[in-house]
């Protein structure tokens, strides 16, 4: 019920364009079609052919055959229909229904052809419908064109209005410096430009460039839609969004190129995760500060450190305004590498002399509501392996049919660890591993194949632990990389909120302050 | 299997496109010289450059681009480049394009979404397809059906790629959730089709759990599941019946196409009586509602396939069948007349008779319209219904009266046909001959044709028997002759010529007198009818000579063969007058006058009123009766009463025993071949058993059609064409063994480097002549010192012509710049590859002869002495088919003539005449003619006898 090829043949014989939907060799193809002209009789009232394997159906139009070639087999009712269906869709195509024309407009007819038999199926189509999946128009792609010039337009408002700000800013810190103090205007607007510019950072991330009026949330269920997703299309931009977007994200590359020239601090590289896990407890005391201390790490499987990596940040909440006029007395260890960087609209001198955090312009309150405000961001490199907070040991060994792997741990004394987790991967196993020894407690995930050993707490009671469990025969590496997670309540930098001050005077507001040590991505490779 | 062709375009040579100005036109940004070079581009990749170059520059180029018409050419570009090396393993730059492919695939025009998907489907290598695959499967729940159906498609043909399972695991899961969702007809086709050819046990049982719901389906998807029940049946037999009812539900679709692919379905799913019923009576009332010929004629092919296995089924619808006669095109009456003589039983032969009785004198009524299509239909009815009598003789009586008026017909093709029917009825029904005899002196005077009227004498000279018939008969022939004499003296003018003409005629009289053969008018008229109708029937001009008695008015315009007729029917009327005439007063007087009949006739021949003298044949023979009449004997009137009507009824017998003899031979074929099955009847029916057979030989037709299935020769067949192309003592050896398939040649060349040297940039190049093209263009090869390469040459073939391949070998070698050649001996293609012998009817061997242009005349010169031998070796060596038949060659007479004929592959005909005689020293002269419609036949069909014809030594 196939049909083979279709073919525009001149009466002469000369095959025009010849469309072929199953796999024949050009030899036995264009013999077909050489036999045809031999095999049309005339006067004839029927307009098929039969050879001893095969049948064309024809009609002439003109100086010009149309044929479908198909086996005998074939339902000829159906290939009328077909052949009906090309006879008006070729000189829709063609200008004129002579040699000159159809090899014009031999590929647009190759394509017409397509459309009308789908690998050699037949289609119901009309000659309208075959014209309009020829065309290609599509409301679609003009919707998402219009979306994408939106955003583009969108874009350079904001890059505008910041340009027009930073100019602002750079004029009045100049004006600063020069007669000591000035009012900032407008709180308000340089707040709203505040949180627009962290996320966007993150969601740049994506090359998604959906930096414009998005919160929090949306870039959350974003971000989870993409792990979700296996990991091939995850390479990929996500659905909807075309080939144009490589230019959209240059243009907001450009753009935050040009704000970080400008000044700006601007992370790029923030984890769009940073913002997921930052929902812990919602803050009853007015003034709330965390300072977080997140840990990318890489350990060599047989020693040594490829990669530490460590970003603090303190950020500030306040529920009400009328608590925001404060300044904030930080205290920290010192230690070799620690940088601190402020936030533009923290006055520095005050922060770098005194190390009070304070805005520049004093009678500017603090933002205010449920949002976390950054006010300070510091990093940590260039560690050294004994100032690991936990090392992990894997020792696979095999033994007769079995692979016994021994795993221990050892947790430094600065830190109590809580809610660790090392988990293995295994080689794919139809049973659960059996697990010989733990300190601690062991899970199994057989949809990721891997084995998760968890210890609440680790405190000087345990600061080493072992585990040890049997597997099938496997090679050593199938159990890396492991990956741990745990938090910590004190930081490397051990940063803290020494006290606050007011600056209307009066009471101080009560202030809680969070401290916390989480693993972004610590593993064992 | 050679890398499949996915599209033919024709390329004008004219206007060569340079490789660097295409990247030019790629490069810049003008999106209509883009399209235009990419067009190009493909152009000259279908026409066999490779252009590895300009990949790079369409990857930098084109891939970004946003045209969409760009974009669909570039899919078309990378359908047709090679993606693979020499060693089938994906090249490197291909994963340039896969991006390409993804972004494509998720692009945000439905269409580009589709198009691609498309492409993938004709996409093999499994490296490009597998990143590609988790955007094809998000595609499956896109919104718009087009983009469904196309990914569909893509999944279908991904899983059938040979590690499919593995590249998408779940996905029949995933097609039949689909499946369950889908709205699209379409795409609902392709998803089922998709579980058809996947999974067939997920396509079954979903078929069966919507079984209720099948007869509401789209006509696209009910086509898909007759494929599939034709398929799954073949399988798993228990569950038949479930299928077959839905089978039955669907025969009443709306759609012909798919009834008519249910009766096909039914006939391969059971053999069972009322399957088949079931569908034949499909068939027949497609036949009767559809209009289109080419319908029809295809179902009465497979009607008649069904004749051809279920006879007793067919018998039963032939009325049916019958009524498809009302279509005017001839070739579907005559596929039904085919089909129905075959069928006729002596049930039906009445009703059938009947019919075809109806519709000859329907073509009377309605036949002033368009006389020439009613004539041939007539004859067609008259040639079916003469079948039908042969077969059932008794059926005779009720239409020879209604034919015998067609007697007069001014088509003489079927009056012919009815004369010869009735003269055959008159001798093999015996009980119908008084009434056929009265009838025809009724009729006879409507006669115009000189060939129906020899014929007519000849039946009543033979069988008027009584006293009444013979005097009716006699004064029938007199009325037909009008008055005698046929000139007035006054008009004979000129003696002059009389006198010249008169030794002339004498002398070729005796020289032709040894040809006994012109007495018997049976087989010899045959074989001259053809010049004598053509030559007389236009001489008659009927406005003029209607008037005239029919008899009077042919011989009038020079028709002597029919004077002769005259004139032994009136010898033969008189000799058995002799007999039943009581009266010998009245003997004398009837004699006398036929005395006065053949002279007068003699008298206008030799007149010069004639349009031409009478031949020496028939002035031979009317003298023959003029001396017979006046001087009767026994033997004479033995020879002329009796023997004469031994030998006709011996003629009929002759045919009826070579009818029962190739009927028997079929039956022979359709015998069992000794290591067939045996049915033990009692043990279990073979009902239902050929689906087995038959599903094969559909599968085995897609194959066969796309060229995949080429029988295997046996490899000693194949030693037996090798071809030396070179000398041993040339540097290069190299031989050949050509291959001839139909529409092609393909050349195996072993090449093997006989020196101590490595040959470089050795080249095979290789020229035709005749309707021969190479395809591929020559490669260059290098050959080490003393190895051996084989290379493959395909040429395609166009027509039946003697070709011829030449060519040489090109190499160089390592210290000498220069080219070295080798010649390469001729291939001859033979002609006899490409003929099959066949056959065709006398009347369209004459037909056609009259109508092709080109004849070669080729002299005998043998040393074969015998005529039938060297006959028998020109058939031989010609490969054609000898359409006299045997008893026409047969006796020893010195002369021959013999009609070949054959038909070449493309549906050429090539006709043969062979016309020798004895000379007087033995050796035979003569000629042999060949026709044909093209000069490439005649011309090598004549080069082939001149160089055969010698024969003797072998």
């Amino acid at each position: 019920m196939v049909v083979l090829a279709a073919s525009v043949l001149t009466k002469t014989g000369k095959v025009l364009v010849s469309r072929q939907f199953v796999n024949m060799p050009r030899i036995r193809i264009e013999g077909l079609l050489a036999a045809f002209p031999k095999l049309v009789g005339t006067g004839k009232q029927h307009t098929y052919v039969e050879t001893e394997n095969v049948r064309y159906v024809y009609q002439p139009i003109e100086a010009l055959y149309i044929i479908l070639v198909t086996n005998k087999q074939s339902n000829i009712l159906e290939d009328l229909d077909t052949l009906r269906l090309l006879a008006k869709v070729v000189p829709e195509y063609a200008p004129s229904l002579d040699e000159e024309g159809i090899s014009e407009m031999a590929f647009e007819i190759i394509f017409a052809f397509d459309e009308c038999l789908s690998l050699g199926n037949k289609e119901n189509l009309t000659v309208a419908q075959v014209r309009q999946y020829c065309e290609m128009e599509s409301h679609e792609e003009k919707l998402h064109k219009l979306v994408l010039q939106s955003k583009m337009n969108e874009a350079k408002d904001v890059m505008k209005r910041k340009a027009t700000e930073i100019e602002k800013s750079k004029i009045e810190k100049g004006k600063f410096q020069t007669s000591g103090y000035s009012s900032i205007s407008g709180p308000r607007r340089s707040d709203s430009g505040f949180s627009d510019i962290n996320i966007s950072s993150g969601g740049s991330g994506f090359g998604s460039g959906s930096g414009f009026g998005l919160n929090a949330d949306s870039i959350d269920s974003f971000s989870s839609k993409s792990k979700d997703r296996p990991a091939a299309s995850a390479k990929a931009p996500p659905k909807g969004l075309g080939m144009q977007l490589g230019k959209k994200t240059q243009k907001t590359n450009q753009f935050l190129e040009s704000l970080k020239a400008e000044g700006e601090v601007i992370i790029e590289d923030v984890q769009p995760s940073a913002v997921q896990s930052k929902s812990v407890l919602p803050p009853t005391d007015p003034i709330t500060v965390t300072i977080e201390e997140r840990l990318n790490i890489i350990v060599e499987r047989n020693g040594g450190l490829r990669n530490f990596d460590l970003q603090g940040t303190l950020s500030l909440q306040i529920l009400n305004q009328d608590d925001g006029f404060i300044q904030l007395q930080i205290e920290n260890r010192d230690m070799p590498g620690l940088s601190f960087k402020t936030h533009p609209n923290i006055n520095k001198d005050l922060f770098n002399s005194q190390q009070v955090l304070g805005l520049k312009d004093p009678n500017r309150p603090f933002p205010t509501g449920q949002n976390d405000v950054g006010l300070m961001k510091w990093r940590i490199q260039k560690m050294d392996e004994s100032s690991l907070p936990l090392t992990v040991n894997c020792w696979p060994s095999v033994s007769g049919n079995d692979t016994y792997v021994n795993i221990e741990y050892e947790a430094s004394d600065l830190f109590d660890l809580q809610n660790v987790v090392i988990s293995v991967p295994l080689p794919a196993l139809r049973d659960p591993p059996t697990v010989n020894q733990i300190d601690g407690e062991w899970r199994y995930d057989a949809r990721n194949s891997s084995l998760e050993w968890s210890i609440l707490l680790i405190d000087h009671s345990n600061r080493s632990g072992s585990m040890e469990f049997v597997v099938p025969p496997a090679d050593a590496s199938a159990f890396f990389p492991i990956s741990i997670k745990f938090a910590a309540s004190s930081t490397y930098s051990d940063v803290k909120v020494g006290s606050i001050n007011s600056l209307k005077g009066g009471n101080v507001p009560k202030f809680s302050q969070r401290v916390q040590l989480i693993t972004d991505s610590y593993q064992v490779v | 299997m050679e890398k499949p062709c996915t599209l033919l375009v024709h390329f004008d040579k004219g206007t060569p496109a340079m490789a660097n100005e295409i990247k030019e036109a790629l490069e810049g940004s003008d999106v209509a010289a883009k399209v235009d070079a990419m067009k190009r581009a493909i152009m000259l990749l279908l026409n066999g450059e490779t252009l590895p170059q300009l990949f790079i520059t369409i990857v930098r180029y084109v891939l970004p681009s946003e045209d969409h018409t760009v974009q669909k050419l570039l899919l078309i570009y990378l359908e047709i480049i090679d993606k693979t090396d020499a060693r089938g393993r994906v090249l490197p730059e291909m994963i340039l394009i896969c991006q390409n492919l993804l972004n494509n695939l998720q692009h945000a025009n439905e269409y580009i979404r589709g198009v691609t998907l498309r492409f993938l489907c004709r996409i093999s290598e499994p490296e490009i397809l597998e990143p590609l695959i988790p955007s094809v499967l998000t595609n499956l729940e896109h919104r718009h059906p087009f983009i469904r159906r196309n990914a569909l498609l893509a999944i279908s043909s991904i899983y059938r790629l040979p590690n499919g399972e593995q590249l998408l695991p779940d996905a029949p899961e995933l097609v039949e959730k689909a499946l369950g969702s889908e709205q699209d007809a379409s795409a609902r086709r392709n998803a089922f089709l998709m579980l058809c050819n996947c999974s067939q046990d997920r396509a079954v049982a979903y078929l069966l759990s919507n079984a209720d719901r099948v007869p509401e389906w789209p006509d696209l998807l009910q086509m898909a599941v007759v494929d599939l029940i034709r398929k799954v049946c073949r399988a798993n037999r228990p569950d038949k019946g479930r299928h077959i009812k839905i089978i039955i539900s669907l025969l009443n679709s709306p759609s012909t196409a798919v009834v008519y692919e249910c009766a096909g379905a039914l006939v391969s799913l059971s053999s069972a009586p009322t399957a088949v019923r079931a569908a034949a009576n499909t068939y027949c009332q497609l036949l009767s509602s559809q209009s289109d010929n080419n319908v029809r004629l295809i179902i009465l092919d497979r009607l008649n396939e069904l004749r051809k296995s279920h006879r007793e089924v067919m018998s039963e619808v032939v009325m049916d069948v019958l009524r498809a006669l009302s279509s005017p095109n001839p070739d579907v009456r005559r596929k039904v007349l085919d089909i129905v003589l075959d069928l006729v039983s002596t049930k039906n032969v009445d009703e059938v008779v009947l019919f075809l009785k109806k519709e000859v004198v329907k073509t009377q009524a309605a036949g002033e319209s368009d006389k020439d299509a009613g004539g041939e239909y007539r004859q067609m009815l008259v040639q079916a219904i003469h079948a039908c009598t042969i077969k059932f003789p008794e059926v005779a009586g009720s239409v020879v009266h209604v034919l015998m008026d067609f007697l007069g017909d001014s088509n003489v093709a079927s009056a012919i046909d009815v004369v010869i029917f009735v003269r055959e009825i008159i001798e093999t029904n015996p009980k119908l001959r008084v009434s056929m005899i009265q009838r025809l002196i009724d009729t006879f005077y409507q006669i115009r044709a000189a060939r129906v009227c020899s014929c007519a004498l000849w039946i009543l000279g033979e069988y008027s028997l009584s006293l009444s018939e013979v005097e009716a008969a006699i004064s029938t022939i007199k009325q037909c002759l009008g008055e005698l004499p046929f000139y007035s003296a006054t008009e004979d003018a000129e003696p002059t010529t009389d006198s010249t003409k008169q030794p002339h005629a004498v002398s070729s009289a005796t020289t032709s007198s040894r040809r006994p053969v012109v007495l018997a008018d049976g087989t010899y008229a045959t074989q001259s009818a053809a010049s004598e109708t053509a030559g007389v029937a236009p001489s008659v001009l009927p406005g003029s000579l209607s008037s005239i008695p029919n008899l009077r008015s042919l011989i009038l315009s020079g028709d002597f063969f029919l004077a002769a007729v005259v004139a032994s029917t009136l010898t033969k009327l008189v000799l058995r007058l002799e007999e039943v005439q009581p009266a010998q007063a009245e003997t004398n007087k009837a004699c006398s006058a036929a005395l006065l009949v053949m002279v007068s006739m003699l008298q206008f021949g030799q007149s010069g009123f004639a349009p031409h003298p009478i031949d020496d044949d028939s002035y031979d023979r009317i003298v023959l009766c003029v001396r017979l009449l006046c001087n009767t004997g026994d033997e004479v009137r033995k020879v002329w009463l009796e023997s004469c009507r031994q030998s006709f009824a011996k003629m009929l017998a002759e045919k009826q025993f070579r009818e029962t003899e190739e009927l028997r031979a079929k039956a022979q074929i359709s015998h069992a071949q000794p290591d067939d099955l045996i049915d033990f009847y009692h043990l279990k029916s073979r009902k239902g058993m050929s689906q087995l057979e038959l599903e094969d030989e559909v599968h085995d037709d897609l194959k066969r059609a796309t060229g995949e299935f080429t029988k295997d020769a046996d490899d000693a067949s194949r030693l037996n064409r090798i071809l030396q192309l070179t000398g041993f003592s040339d540097p290069v050896y190299a031989e050949a063994y050509v291959t001839v398939h139909h529409y092609d040649i393909v050349l195996d060349v072993t090449i093997i480097n006989r020196t101590k040297e490595t040959l470089q940039n050795l080249c095979l190049e290789l020229a035709t002549m005749g309707d021969l093209k190479l395809v591929d263009r020559p490669q260059n090869y290098t050959l080490a010192p003393e190895s051996s390469r084989q290379i493959k040459a395909n040429i395609k073939v166009s027509s039946t012509e003697t070709g011829v391949i030449f060519g040489n070998i090109v190499y160089e070698t390592s210290n000498v710049m220069e080219r070295n050649v080798v010649v390469l001996n001729d291939i001859h293609i033979d002609i006899m590859d490409y003929i099959s012998p066949a056959t065709c009817a006398d009347v369209t061997f004459r037909n056609m002869w009259a109508e092709f242009e080109w004849e070669n005349k080729v002299a005998v010169s043998t040393v074969i002495q015998d005529e039938k031998e060297f006959l028998e070796h020109i058939i031989k060596s010609t490969n054609m088919k000898c359409l006299t038949p045997p008893s026409a060659l047969e006796g020893d007479c010195g002369f021959l003539a013999a009609n070949l004929y054959a038909k070449s592959v493309f549906g050429e005909d090539a006709l043969v005449n062979i016309s020798v005689e004895k000379q007087a020293d033995g050796k035979l002269s003569g000629y042999i003619r060949i026709r044909s419609k093209t000069q490439g036949i005649a011309l090598s069909l004549g080069d082939k006898i001149t160089l055969k014809q010698k024969g003797g030594d072998h």
